[in-house]
C-alpha cells in the first residue's frame, strides 16, 4: 500500500515537472539546466568511459572465447555493437546515474527539506517543482541518452581493442562487422531507454529528498533509498522495453 | 490579522497544539514562549499553510489560510517574510542573491532596481559589505541576518520570526530585537516571534503568549506577564532569573 502510494506521488511529481517544462527557455531556468548538464553529464564521463570501455572488452573477450571455437571470432564486432545498443549502454549509464548523480539529488533536497529551504521557496511562493526538479529533469533527459551513446562507443572502442589484442580480428573487420549489424531501431531503443531511465532518475531521487523527515539519518535513508530504487525501476522499465520493442 | 481558531494539529500520536485559539492584531509584535516542543514553530507554520491544522482553521485578513490553495494561498503568503531558525539560505546563491531571490522571481524589476532594494535590506542587519560571500562562508549570527534581509526585502505586512535569536552572540541578538522593534515602530509591521528568550520577549513584545502542552495558558502584555500567577509562568520567568520586586519597567533597546 505504501508503495503505491509512493509510485502515485513520484508520477505526479514528473507530471507536475512535465508541466513546467514550458518555462525551461526562462533565463534561470536554462542556465540552471546547463549546470546541471554539466553536474550530472560531463563530470559522469570519466567514470562512464572505464566502465563503458570494459563492458565492451569483457563482452568481446566472452563471446569472442565462444564464437572462436566455431571460427566465427570475426563477429564479434556486432554482438557487441547490438548488446551495447540495446542493452548495456543504457542499462550502464542509468546505473551510474543512479548511483552518482541521484544519490547527489536526493541528498541535496533532504538537506534542503531538513534545513527550511524548501519551506522558505515555497513562502516565497517559488514552485520547488519549477525551481528544482524541472532543470535537473531536463538536463538528464538530454544526458542519459547522449551518454548512453557515448557509453556505446566507448563500449565498442574497448571491444575493438581486445578483438585486436586477444582475437586476432583485424580493426576493419570488427568495425565493419559491428556498423553493419547495427539497426537504427537498436539505436532509437536504446536511445529512448536511456531517456527514460533519465526521468526516473531525477523523479526519483527528487521525491526520496522531498520526503525526507528526521535530519541526517532521513537525508541517508533518502539516498539510499533513490540509489535503491532507481536500480529496480531501471531494470524493470529496461525489460519492459526489450519486451515491447523485440517480441 | 491572523485568527487561529480552535487549532489542533497532531503529528504522528502526539496532539502538538490541542485547540490553540490566538489573535495577532494589525502592527503589534506578539510573541510566543514556552518550553522545546511544545509547538511554537508548528504554530507559526500553521500560520503560512507549511502545516495543516487537523482541527479549526487559521484566518489571515479575512481568508482562510487552512483551506486556500493556488493562487489565493500564493496572495496570503505574499503577506507574510519568514525568518527560518537557520536562516534557510540557499547554499549556492551568495548573500545578495539569496535576498534577492523573491524580487527576482516575483517582480518584473530590473537587475539595478533589485540590487538597490538589496542592499537597501542588508544595510539594515549591517551585511552589506558581505554581498559576495556564500552561506558556508558566513557565521550563524549572519545567516539569520541575511535570512532576515531577505524576509523584508519584499516589504511583507507580516513577519514571522522563528527563534530570531537562538545560538546568537549577545549583542547580535540585540541587533536583531532592534531590527525588529524597528520594523514595528516604523513601517508597522505585525510581528509574531517565537522565542526561548524572555529578555528578548519581554524587550520585543507587545504582547506574551505562553504556549505548554499544546494550549496558551497565558496572553498578556509583557507588564502582566512578568506579573503572572500561572505556574508554568512563574517557573519559566524563575529559570530566566527573571523576578519582580514592585513595579516593573520594559527595558528600552
Amino acid at each position: 500500500m505504501g508503495a503505491c502510494r509512493n509510485a502515485g506521488r513520484a508520477i505526479i511529481l514528473l507530471a507536475e515537472a512535465l508541466l513546467c517544462i514550458r518555462y525551461v527557455l526562462t533565463r534561470r531556468s536554462r542556465r540552471e539546466a546547463i549546470h546541471q548538464m554539466f553536474v550530472g553529464g560531463i563530470k559522469s564521463l570519466t567514470v562512464i568511459t572505464v566502465v563503458a570501455a570494459f563492458t565492451g572488452m569483457i563482452l568481446a573477450l566472452q563471446t569472442g572465447i565462444e564464437m572462436r571455437r566455431f571460427g566465427q571470432e570475426v563477429y564479434i564486432g556486432a554482438a557487441v555493437m547490438v548488446s551495447m545498443l540495446r542493452e548495456m549502454g543504457p542499462f550502464m549509464t542509468g546505473l551510474i546515474l543512479a548511483a552518482s548523480v541521484g544519490s547527489a539529488i536526493a541528498a541535496q533536497m533532504g538537506t534542503m527539506v531538513v534545513s527550511e529551504e524548501i519551506a522558505a521557496l515555497e513562502l516565497m511562493s517559488i514552485n520547488p517543482v519549477r525551481y528544482l526538479v524541472m532543470p535537473r529533469l531536463v538536463a538528464m533527459m538530454i544526458m542519459t541518452p547522449l551518454l548512453s551513446f557515448y557509453s556505446c562507443i566507448m563500449g565498442v572502442v574497448g571491444g575493438g581493442i581486445v578483438g585486436m589484442t586477444q582475437l586476432n580480428v583485424p580493426w576493419a573487420a570488427y568495425i565493419d562487422n559491428a556498423i553493419r549489424f547495427a539497426a537504427n531501431k537498436d539505436l532509437f531503443v536504446g536511445m529512448l531507454k536511456a531517456f527514460l531511465f533519465g526521468m526516473i532518475i531525477v523523479i526519483t531521487a527528487c521525491h526520496q529528498g522531498f520526503a525526507t523527515t528526521q535530519g541526517a539519518v532521513g537525508v541517508g535513508n533518502a539516498t539510499r533509498r533513490t540509489v535503491i530504487l532507481s536500480f529496480l525501476s531501471i531494470l524493470i522499465v529496461g525489460y519492459m522495453i526489450t519486451r515491447m520493442f523485440y517480441v | 490579522m491572523i485568527q487561529l481558531e480552535n487549532v489542533v494539529k497532531i503529528l504522528g500520536t502526539r496532539r502538538v497544539l490541542d485547540g490553540v485559539n490566538l489573535e495577532v492584531r494589525k502592527g503589534e509584535t506578539l510573541v510566543i514562549v514556552g518550553p522545546s516542543g511544545t509547538g511554537k514553530s508548528v504554530t507559526l507554520k500553521n500560520m503560512v499553510r507549511l502545516m495543516t491544522p487537523d482541527e479549526g482553521r487559521v484566518v489571515v485578513d479575512g481568508m482562510v489560510v487552512s483551506e486556500a490553495s493556488g493562487k489565493a494561498l500564493e496572495s496570503i503568503r505574499d503577506k507574510f517574510g519568514v525568518l527560518f531558525q537557520g536562516g534557510a539560505l540557499l547554499e549556492w546563491l551568495n548573500v545578495a542573491e539569496n535576498v534577492a531571490l523573491p524580487l527576482r522571481e516575483k517582480t518584473q524589476l530590473s537587475n539595478d532596481e533589485i540590487m538597490e532594494k538589496v542592499m537597501e535590506k542588508l544595510a539594515m542587519v549591517g551585511l552589506e559589505k558581505d554581498i559576495e560571500k556564500f552561506p558556508s562562508e558566513i557565521s550563524g549570527g549572519m545567516r539569520k541576518r541575511v535570512g532576515l534581509a531577505r524576509a523584508i526585502v519584499t516589504n511583507p505586512q507580516i513577519i514571522l520570526y522563528d527563534e530570531p535569536t537562538s545560538g546568537l552572540d549577545p549583542v547580535s541578538s540585540r541587533m536583531i530585537d532592534r531590527l525588529i522593534d524597528h520594523l514595528r515602530n516604523e513601517l508597522g509591521v505585525t510581528s509574531v516571534v517565537v522565542t526561548h528568550d524572555l529578555h528578548s520577549a519581554l524587550s520585543i513584545g507587545t504582547r506574551i503568549a505562553m504556549l505548554t502542552n499544546g494550549k496558551i495558558i497565558e496572553l498578556a502584555t509583557p507588564e502582566d506577564f512578568v506579573k503572572s500567577q500561572i505556574e508554568e509562568v512563574r517557573q519559566f520567568l524563575e529559570a530566566q532569573f527573571i523576578t519582580v520586586r514592585g513595579e516593573w519597567e520594559k527595558s528600552g533597546l
